[in-house]
C-alpha cells in the first residue's frame, strides 16, 4: 500500500515529533508514504474566517497535485483532513462551488476533478489497517499504562457524511490503546474543545478550556494523554506550563501523539519517535516501561 | 423583568439582508433556528461571551448588525462545531460565526474595540499567501504588529512568546527561515482569481437587486 502524505504546515516545525512518529509507524506497518510534491497550506480554519472560497481553493491545489499522481492522500492533521474532505465533497456533490474551485486554480496548470480524497491517519490505522492487525504487530505490550484518549474537534467535527468514528463518542483511539496492551481511561471530555484555534488571539479562553481537560485527566490518574492533533498537542503540551502558572496548579501530565504510543508498542526507539521533543518530560513514563528518551 | 429602552429592537437598525449575506459568506440559514438553545448548552466557551450563540443566531435572523459586531462572541468562538453537530435544525452555527467574522473583517466592524481576532486571521492569510505555507515566527510578529500600534506593546508581546520559542528552537521544532513552495506564483494566481470571481458575483447581485 502506498499513500500520498500531506504533512500540513505544523508538522515540519512545532509538530516535528508527530511527523517523525507517523513516518516510523507507517514504515513499520509496511505502508509507504510518499510526501506530496510541493504541497501548500490547506488554509486551516483561519482562512474560512476570511473567505469561504479561498478555504476550498487552497486544499484543491493539493488535491489536484495528488490526483496527477493517482495516489490517495493521508494527513496527520485533523483540520487539513477536514478541509481536504470538504473540498472533495463540494466536487462530488456538484455544489455551486464546484465550478468556482477550478476557476480559482486557472493559470496554475492544475485541475481538480474530485477523484482523489484524503483520510486522516487515525482512520487509515484504525479502519484500513485495523485494530486487530495493530494488536498482532505489538512487540512490547504497554501493560499497566493508564492512557487518556483525547480526540479534540476536527477529527470528528464538523460532521462528515460517512464518519469513520462517532462524533459524540469516538472510540478508535480507545481501541488502539487497548490493542497495544495499555488501559484506556474512559472520560466525558473526549471531544471537548481545547481552544487551540484561539490560543493566539484569545489566549485566556484557550488556557481555561485546556485547564479543564488537564485537571480532569489528572483527577482520573492518567499516566499520559494521547491526541491525533498537533494543535491540541500544542496547547496541552507546550502551554501546560502557562496553564499551571495561571491556575496555580501543578499538572505535569505527558502529552503524546497517538503515533508515539503505537511506536513504543512496536519497540521503535523513543529517539526515533521524537519523544525527546515533547515539552512536558516523558522520562518518568519511559522509565516505567524500562526505556529512556535517548 | 424590566425592559430597558436599549433592549427594544428598532427596525431602522435591522438589516434584512444579513441572513443572505451570511449564507453567501459560507454560513447556513439562521432562519431555520427555533431557539431551543442546544448550541448554547453545549458551547465550551460561552462563559466568556457577551451574547450566547443562540442570541447571535437570533440577531442574524433579525439583522441586528450593530449588536452582533459590538459583541465579543464571534471572536471568542473557537470553531469547535459542537453546536453545528447538535443543532436539531441543521444550522451550522460555527460556520455562521465564521461567516460573521469574514463580514466583520471585510468591513472593519468592531476592530477598534478588539483588534486581536481580525489581526490573527489577516496575519495568517498574509503569511500563507506569501510563502504558500505557514511560517510561525513571522506569523507571530505580524499578529503582534497588527494587534497593537504601540512599539513597546509589540516588544512586550514578543518577549512573552520568547521562552516557548527558545524551548522549541532547542528541540528543533522551530524553523528560522520560511519554507517556500516551488509553485510560489500559484498563491498569487489563486488569490487574484478569487478576487475576480467575487467581484463578478458582487456585480451580479447589485444588478439582480436593481431588477427587483
Amino acid at each position: 500500500m502506498k499513500l500520498a502524505y500531506y504533512p500540513g504546515c505544523v508538522l515540519p516545525t512545532s509538530g516535528k515529533e508527530y511527523d517523525m512518529s507517523t513516518r516510523e509507524v507507517f514504515s513499520f506497518l509496511g505502508i509507504e508514504l510518499q510526501e506530496l510534491e510541493d504541497w501548500s497550506c490547506c488554509g486551516a480554519t483561519a482562512i474560512y474566517n476570511l473567505d469561504n472560497l479561498l478555504a476550498l481553493a487552497l486544499p484543491a491545489r493539493n488535491l489536484a497535485i495528488s490526483e496527477k499522481s493517482g495516489l490517495d492522500m493521508t494527513t496527520p492533521c485533523p483540520t487539513c483532513s477536514y478541509w481536504l474532505w470538504k473540498t472533495q465533497e463540494e466536487m462530488i456533490d456538484n455544489s455551486p462551488n464546484k465550478e468556482k474551485i477550478n476557476k480559482a486554480l486557472k493559470g496554475t496548470d492544475l485541475e481538480y476533478n474530485g477523484k482523489i480524497g484524503a483520510k486522516h491517519i487515525l482512520e487509515v490505522i484504525s479502519d484500513d489497517i485495523g485494530v486487530d492487525k495493530i494488536n498482532s504487530k505489538v512487540i512490547k505490550p504497554l501493560r499497566g499504562l493508564k492512557v487518556i484518549p483525547y480526540y479534540g474537534c476536527y477529527i470528528v467535527r464538523p460532521p462528515r457524511k460517512n464518519p469513520f468514528d462517532s462524533p459524540e463518542n469516538p472510540t478508535s483511539m480507545d481501541r488502539l490503546i487497548d490493542a497495544v496492551g495499555a488501559t484506556p481511561i474512559s472520560w466525558d471530555m473526549k471531544t471537548k474543545c481545547c481552544g487551540g484555534s484561539v490560543v493566539v488571539s484569545k489566549e485566556e479562553v484557550a488556557l481555561k478550556l485546556t485547564y479543564d481537560l488537564l485537571k480532569k485527566a489528572k483527577m482520573l490518574g492518567a499516566d499520559c494523554i494521547i491526541t491525533p492533533c498537533q494543535q491540541c498537542n500544542l496547547v496541552l503540551d507546550a502551554k501546560q506550563v502557562d496553564v499551571e502558572k495561571v491556575y496555580n496548579d501543578k499538572i505535569d501530565i505527558p502529552i503524546l501523539y497517538f503515533t508515539q504510543l503505537l511506536g513504543l508498542a512496536f519497540n521503535i526507539s523513543p529517539k526515533k519517535l521524537g519523544l525527546d521533543k515533547n515539552i512536558v518530560t516523558v522520562n518518568r513514563l519511559l522509565n516505567s516501561l524500562g526505556l529512556s528518551s535517548n | 423583568m424590566i425592559i430597558l429602552d436599549s433592549d427594544i429592537i428598532k427596525l431602522k437598525n435591522c438589516d434584512p439582508n444579513l441572513v443572505k449575506e451570511v449564507i453567501e459568506a459560507g454560513g447556513t440559514n439562521a432562519q431555520m433556528c427555533f431557539s431551543c438553545g442546544t448550541c448554547t448548552g453545549g458551547c465550551p466557551a460561552v462563559y466568556a461571551m457577551d451574547h450566547t450563540p443562540r442570541q447571535i443566531i437570533r440577531m442574524v435572523d433579525l439583522g441586528i448588525k450593530d449588536k452582533i459586531f459590538e459583541s465579543n462572541t464571534i471572536w471568542i468562538c473557537a470553531g469547535c462545531h459542537t453546536c453545528s453537530l447538535r443543532c436539531p435544525r441543521g444550522v451550522e452555527i460555527s460556520k455562521v460565526m465564521s461567516a460573521l467574522k469574514s463580514i466583520a473583517i471585510k468591513h472593519g466592524y468592531g476592530a477598534d474595540d478588539d483588534p486581536s481576532g481580525p489581526a490573527w486571521y489577516k496575519s495568517f492569510s498574509e503569511v500563507t499567501m506569501r510563502y504558500g505555507r505557514i511560517f510561525e515566527p513571522e506569523l507571530m510578529l505580524l499578529f503582534n504588529i497588527k494587534k497593537s500600534k504601540n512599539p513597546i506593546e509589540i516588544i512586550k508581546s514578543m518577549l512573552k512568546e520568547a521562552p516557548l520559542g527558545i524551548k522549541m528552537l532547542k528541540k528543533g521544532k522551530l524553523l528560522l527561515l520560511p519554507e517556500r513552495i516551488k509553485g510560489k506564483s500559484h498563491m498569487k494566481i489563486i488569490y487574484e482569481n478569487i478576487k475576480r470571481i467575487k467581484a463578478e458575483e458582487d456585480v451580479c447581485s447589485v444588478y439582480l437587486n436593481k431588477l427587483k
